[in-house]
């Protein structure tokens, strides 16, 4: 077989992608109008459910660059069993995750032990203002109407290990 | 010292002759060109001041760290679990492969393995970490020598590969899902069979890669002959991976150490050129990238069933000691001496870094080369600058 010069062999190429753009659309999509679905356990933002939330603080120490703030007071509730000890409950006054400093590698919804937070996929947060990047807990609360089911596992998955 | 062949030889005696090299019958003034630190043809800030003799540079010199984050120092202030996140960021294209390595390390301080799923899972990433780096290489290659297609079908075929790593551990470039004693999730359903058809889609580009860019008239007479390094030279500089293979020295961490990791589970062929050359580099990268799709659909047999964490204790403290462990990354060698005094973060931190080494041979490499091939060379000694600078 006789060699195809190079020249030919790239114009080639041109015209077979163009053709296959044509007829099958491009690789590519239009971001702003069209919008990219991410996979499910995408790390894209933090949500709280700040019921959860006893401020523990071990997202706060195990954070590799310290972005995250809490404060939190201790409250006294009225007793479960009429006639008790009034008990002692936690309460958050301030949850903040500074995504201008986030790095996103999820330690902090690993370590929660009593499943605080959440990752969602959603990715449009954006700020003009780096200051507006740091989200307080009700930004950080709203995140969770976002939060999708955990994808099923592979087949081969030891599932009792799993909660 | 095994014989050269007579391609090196010729080659070798040349480099010597430019070495010696006094030009005498035109004393021209020299000039200093500096390529970077902000140069489209270096990938990140790096700056090669090059001493010229008209078209020829006599003197080269790499002046590197203009993107040192120091890596070794921070991890110090890291407990062990954080500095995952951290050497993510090293060779930022094939970031899975930079926690390998250091996680095997803390992994054999607390002697502690992953178990066989884990281990498997774990070299089907580390060999897709590989094929989106590499890949992205073929394609840079065309770019710096002034083709574009490549480039764009480089990144077309390698958003595949990233978006099974993204559906997999959730970071499309910064996966941070090793975990010392196994992996932090299970794959998800579908991922394996997604994968076997992303392998076919890739082995297709590599063999469009083949005929595109490595039959082309041009590229060939580009690469071919152009900054050869010598088997001896190779050695003397501590070159590793794809560098050191196409100078014909058969080396390769994946198969000669045992570490526990699943590559012996698979049948594939550790690649060496004997040339030497800026397209024998290129060459053993293309036949790698292929290797490493095989090795992927080979593994996606074999994925035991089970779990994929040993019993840890929440909060890791890894005893004292020390540890060395290296893997054949993407670029080449890279490898982690941990020590550890029993805390909650490590000690001290050595990183060896391929591209810091694989860099360490342009200026012996650039002298008596023409200026249009310092790009050549440069793309096929494929350095990336978190991982030259850490």
């Amino acid at each position: 077989m006789p060699k195809v010069p190079g020249l030919i062999k790239g114009l080639g190429v041109t015209l077979s992608t163009m053709l296959r753009t044509a007829k099958e659309g491009s690789h590519t999509i239009q971001y702003p109008h069209v919008k990219e679905a991410p996979p499910i356990r995408a790390r894209g933002v933090i949500a709280l459910h700040e019921g959860n939330c006893t401020s523990c603080m071990l997202c706060a120490r195990s954070c590799p660059d310290w972005c995250i703030f809490i404060e939190g007071h201790k409250e006294l509730a009225p007793p479960r069993r009429a006639g008790g000890a009034p008990r002692k409950v936690n309460k958050l006054d301030r949850f903040d995750i500074d995504y201008a400093l986030c790095m996103y590698c999820g330690i902090c919804v690993e370590v929660c032990p009593f499943d605080a937070l959440f990752w969602s996929p959603e990715y449009e947060y954006s700020e003009p203002k780096i200051a507006d990047l740091l989200h307080d807990k009700r930004k950080l609360g709203e995140w969770m109407e976002t939060v999708p089911e955990a994808p099923e596992l592979d087949a081969g998955a030891d599932k009792k290990g799993k909660k | 010292m095994t014989m050269l062949g007579d391609r090196q030889q010729l080659a070798y005696i040349a480099s010597q002759a430019a070495d010696a090299r006094v030009n005498v019958e035109l004393e021209t003034e020299g000039m200093t060109l500096n390529i970077g630190p902000q140069h489209p043809a270096t990938h990140g800030t790096l700056r090669i001041i090059c001493r010229l003799d008209g078209e020829q540079v006599v003197w080269a010199e790499p002046s590197c760290g203009y993107m040192h984050r120091g890596y070794e120092k921070l991890t110090e202030v890291r407990t062990f679990p954080q500095v995952t996140a951290l050497v993510n960021r090293i060779d930022w294209l094939g970031s899975f492969a930079n926690e390998v390595p250091f996680i095997l390390a803390a992994e054999k301080l607390m002697g502690i393995e992953a178990p066989p799923r884990a281990q498997v899972i774990r070299t089907i990433l580390f060999e897709l970490s590989r094929i989106a780096n590499v890949g992205l290489f073929l394609g840079d290659l065309g770019v710096q020598l002034g083709a574009v297609t490549p480039v764009f079908l480089a990144f077309r075929d390698r958003e595949y590969v990233l978006n099974l790593i993204e559906s997999a551990t959730g970071g499309r470039f910064h996966p941070n899902f090793d975990r010392i004693g196994g992996l932090k999730d299970d794959l998800p359903a579908g991922w394996i069979e997604e994968t076997r058809a992303v392998m076919k889609k890739l082995q297709g580009f590599c063999d469009q890669m083949e005929d595109l860019l490595f039959g082309n008239e041009i590229f060939l007479a580009r690469t071919k002959g152009i900054g050869i390094i010598p088997r001896d030279v190779a050695m003397q500089y501590g070159l590793s991976g794809a560098n050191l293979r196409a100078s014909g020295i058969d080396h390769d961490l994946r198969r000669d150490t045992s570490l526990p990791m699943a590559w012996n589970k698979a049948d594939w062929k550790v690649w060496t050129h004997t040339d030497g050359d800026a397209f024998a580099r290129c060459w053993v990268r293309l036949q790698e990238t292929r290797e490493s799709c095989k090795i992927v659909e080979q593994l996606l047999d074999v994925i035991p069933s089970g779990p994929i964490m040993t019993k840890v204790p929440k909060i890791i403290k890894v005893p004292e000691g020390e540890a060395w462990v290296a893997t054949e990354n993407p670029l080449g060698e890279m490898g982690y001496y941990v020590v550890s005094k029993g805390d909650l973060g490590p000690f001290r931190v050595k990183i060896r870094s391929a591209s810091f080494n694989n860099m360490s041979v342009t200026p012996w490499l650039l002298k008596g080369v023409y200026v249009p091939d310092v790009i050549t060379i440069l793309a096929s000694l494929y350095f990336i600058l978190g991982d030259l600078d850490r």
